[in-house]
């Protein structure tokens, strides 16, 4: 079986002279599942547009299933369809992915533009609906629902599509612990079903529970790393380089102590 | 009162209070305008008359009434119709003094500004009802007047009738189910989701800056900082419309919109339309009647 994505030498720029990723070399093979990490601005977001096509690659070359993955390849109806059926991608910013009507309208867009019959995108979106326990909202307009159950949606209107491969940009973002938790299960199931993920994150707690590898992004926008999840958190230095995490002082009775801190939880060993 | 939105106009004192910001104020007012649609889909969801109807025939029967109104010609034809509309909204459960003031305040102020010179002697000669010198009102103008404005208030409240008791999710599906093309539908239903995202940025943004100040500010500096804050909105939603675009990409888009038409009319529902159609016809004819031509 072919690799899901192979990326060599791949580099982007927003404006001439601002690069956005440079000399990008990543492989994603079929049921990894991959966390990009990055403080803000590294372009773990461009790389994942990358992934999903909407962005493309000034240097180097991107391929998907074994095809190049280009602007060209991707005005072919065919491989369109194809790659779009196979590769869904879960945008960051829930109200900019809700853009339909309602929320049953938001699940049926996807399997509608692959042009599958009436009763099986009704099928599909009831079937997904049930699994992400958002029935109760399907005649609701997205807008007027909640941060998580807009964040389910947004994951709902790509599962209809039924993806081999999925993309999620930080999607732990203005979630409650809750629906955090609820996320994780899901990334889980999908883990079982032999789904490919990759997801953009600098929430280094959901990194630890969800990946088989790590692709570390620098504030200069290149791969620092690529290792196991065990690897590449116990690195203090990498994590502290790529602003990841900071230098933390506090006391313990009269103890004071320093040590590395991420901010997406206060969670953290003493050992 | 649905939850993500409920503290929208709770968090802000109504009414008129001197010395508030223009922040306080302009934020009251995004407020205002943010419950109005929620108050919309609330009034669309209680049980009344044309809550229950298929959202096509509601559409189509209030088109029918619309037009109707524009064929009359009587003026006391025209007022039975206003009679209608607001047998329509009581039976509705739409409350009807607001109903009147909406209807008043968006159409028939407007309608009465327009037609009163048309009452004058200056425009229509006839008979003097009021004697006002240049500007006397004659008979013949009062009567095209009133009925001009008459027109206008019954198709207002054909019109406010609609948005008051359907539901906007459901206007816009029967529009898809009446073959009005699915771009135009999407893009009726993107511009109202934008629409109601970009004031809760702007209500927030003033808010933010209400939070901060310590004075109100000279006139130049508010006109300034709203100057400001406006091309601050249009470039974000410039760039919303980028990437919604790009989610739309993202799930297949190729230009073609589709739906899925989830919509049984009823028994009741083609009673209903029955009833419109011969309403309609008896009043055009009672028009004739008391308007020979």
């Amino acid at each position: 079986m072919s690799d899901v994505f192979v990326l060599r030498g791949v580099g982007h720029e927003y404006r001439a002279g601002v690069p956005a990723l440079t000399a990008v070399d990543l492989t994603v093979s079929p049921g990894e599942h991959v966390a990009i990490v990055g403080a803000n601005g590294s372009g773990k977001s461009t790389l994942l547009k990358m992934l999903d096509g909407l962005v493309f690659a000034h240097a180097g070359s991107i391929s998907a299933f074994g095809r190049p993955l280009t602007e060209e390849a991707l005005e072919s109806p065919g491989f369109r369809r194809e790659f779009r059926s196979r590769v869904g991608f879960v945008f960051q910013d829930a109200d900019v992915q809700l853009f339909c009507n309602t929320v049953f309208d938001e699940l049926a867009f996807g399997p509608l533009q692959l042009e599958l019959p009436e009763a099986e995108v009704v099928r599909r979106v009831a079937e997904v609906a049930a699994q992400l326990r958002i029935e109760s909202l399907l005649d609701r307009p997205p807008y007027t629902v909640s941060g998580g159950e807009k964040k389910r949606i947004a994951i709902a209107s790509v599962l209809t599509m039924q993806p081999e491969v999925l993309l999620l940009d930080e999607p732990t973002n203005a979630l409650d612990p809750r629906s955090q938790v609820w996320l994780l299960e899901v990334l889980g199931e999908w883990k079982r079903d032999g789904r490919t993920v990759v997801i953009a994150t600098h929430d280094l707690s959901v990194v630890e529970d969800f990946a088989d590898r790590v692709v570390v992004l620098s504030e200069a926008h290149e791969i620092v790393a690529d290792a196991p999840p065990d690897d590449a958190l116990s690195d203090r230095d990498l994590l502290l380089s790529v602003n990841l995490i900071h230098e933390h002082a506090h006391r313990h009775g009269g103890l004071t102590h320093v040590h590395g801190h991420s901010h997406s939880g206060h969670a953290h060993d003493h050992g | 009162m649905i939850p993500a939105l409920a503290h929208i106009g709770h968090e802000t004192p109504r009414g008129r209070r001197r010395g508030r910001s223009v922040a306080r104020k302009t934020a009251d007012a995004i407020g205002r305008a943010l419950t109005e649609v929620l108050v919309n889909d609330e009034t669309a969801s209680r049980p009344g008359l044309m809550q229950r109807l298929d959202p096509r025939v509601s559409l189509l029967s209030i088109v029918l009434f619309s037009v109707t109104t524009t064929l009359v010609h009587s003026v006391w034809v025209l007022v039975a119709l206003i009679g209608v509309t607001l047998v329509l909204a009581a039976a509705s459960r739409v409350p009807v003094a607001s109903f009147v003031a909406k209807v008043w305040a968006s159409a028939g102020l407007f309608a009465v500004l327009i037609a009163a010179p048309a009452a004058t002697r200056l425009v229509t000669p006839g008979p003097t009802v009021v004697p006002l010198g240049a500007l006397s009102l004659t008979s013949t103008g009062l009567v095209g007047a009133a009925t001009l404005v008459a027109r206008v208030v019954a198709g207002a409240g054909f019109a406010l009738l609609v948005v008051w008791t359907t539901r906007w999710t459901d206007t816009l599906r029967a529009l898809s189910a009446l073959h009005v093309p699915e771009v135009m539908v999407t893009t009726l239903a993107m511009t109202q989701k934008q629409i109601v995202t970009l004031l809760r940025t702007v209500e927030q943004i003033h808010l933010a800056r209400e939070s901060r100040a310590l004075t109100q500010g000279t006139t130049a500096e508010n006109r300034s900082w709203v100057v400001g804050r406006m091309a601050f909105v249009t470039r974000k939603s410039l760039k919303t419309v980028d990437d919604v675009y790009d989610a739309m990409l993202a799930r297949g888009f190729t230009g073609t919109v589709r739906s899925v038409t989830r919509m049984r009319a009823k028994p009741a529902d083609w009673l209903w339309s029955s009833a419109c159609l011969l309403a309609c016809a008896v009043v055009l004819a009672a028009d004739r009647a008391v308007w020979p031509r």
